[in-house]
């Protein structure tokens, strides 16, 4: 899409939140978090097939997140959306069990190191090849069927950010 | 011997899933539970022995109306691949995913099916 059809109204060119919610690590609100977020891309960025990648990542990094969190009071979700009108930021911040935080460097290690369509493919291949469910084909859809580049910033108190980006 | 066609597909809350005479699965709805495999594994699990057993050649794998889905969902279709390329070659059949090229993950994921088995996986 173009630069000119963001709604200026609606974006903050300096690339500050659009979008930012906090809740409770729960599968309950995943599907009403993806489909208020495709609506809302929708809305602001007059582009249907950017909405749908960002239901598919939207849907993506919330199970993961919300499926290895840590249990308890302490384990809270940040979710946003960014935009500063060329590019598409989703962020998902949570407090992962410790054995996951290491399979998630290792996967985005892994990811990064390939060209997004390979990184998929490879990533079907060991889903056929495993009996393990958590197959982990969601971070690879994120980078190739949503066109995103992953990275992750760890912050304090064993929080991790997974951000998404991505032009428009 | 169990028929593809007197199978009882699970009954869920987002996805309808139906079998039509003589070869055809068709979904239509999302999946995106936390756990598909656990709803939906031992049905697909049945449908490819009873596919096996009544030495089709071929099933129609309708996804056509499967709007969206999460990955556990895809992982389900990949065993299912797997399964099938596994296989003796007198038994080995035809997955064909009768699809829609404007359903998004449809044209990447049936992509990455066939790359697995190009034997087994056509994509109508």
């Amino acid at each position: 899409m173009t630069e000119a059809k963001v709604k200026d109204s609606l974006v903050d060119r300096e690339g500050g939140p659009l979008v930012r919610m906090r809740f409770r690590p729960a599968w309950a609100y995943i599907e009403g978090i993806r489909e208020f977020g495709r609506f809302f891309c929708e809305t602001t960025f007059e582009e249907p097939e950017l909405a749908e990648r960002a239901r598919l990542i939207i849907q993506e990094a919330l199970e993961n997140a919300v499926k290895y969190s840590i249990p308890g009071p302490r384990s809270e979700l940040e979710f946003s959306i960014s935009s500063d009108g060329k590019d598409l930021e989703i962020s998902v911040c949570s407090t992962p069990a410790p054995e996951h935080l290491d399979m998630l460097r290792r996967e985005l290690a892994t990811l990064n190191a390939s060209a997004p369509e390979a990184a998929y493919l490879a990533a079907f291949e060991r889903a056929s090849e495993s009996n393990d469910a958590r197959a982990r084909l969601g971070l690879a859809r994120i980078r190739y069927e949503g066109a995103m580049n992953l990275s992750l910033t760890e912050e304090n108190g064993g929080r991790v950010r997974v951000t998404a980006r991505g032009a428009l | 011997m169990i028929q593809l066609v007197d199978l009882s597909p699970p009954d869920l809350p987002d996805v309808h899933i139906a079998i039509e005479a003589p070869d055809t699965v068709k979904f239509t709805g999302t999946i995106t539970s936390r756990d598909p495999a656990a709803d939906l594994a031992p049905f697909l699990k049945r449908v490819h022995s009873a596919v096996v057993a009544e030495g089709l050649r071929r099933v129609n794998v309708d996804v056509s109306g499967l709007t969206f889905v999460n990955s556990s969902a895809i992982r389900l279709f990949v065993d299912w691949t797997t399964w099938t390329k596994q296989e003796p070659d007198a038994t080995r059949y035809q997955l064909r995913f009768v699809s829609n090229h404007l359903v998004t993950w449809q044209k990447t994921t049936l992509m990455a099916l066939k790359s697995l088995a190009p034997n087994v996986v056509t994509v109508a």
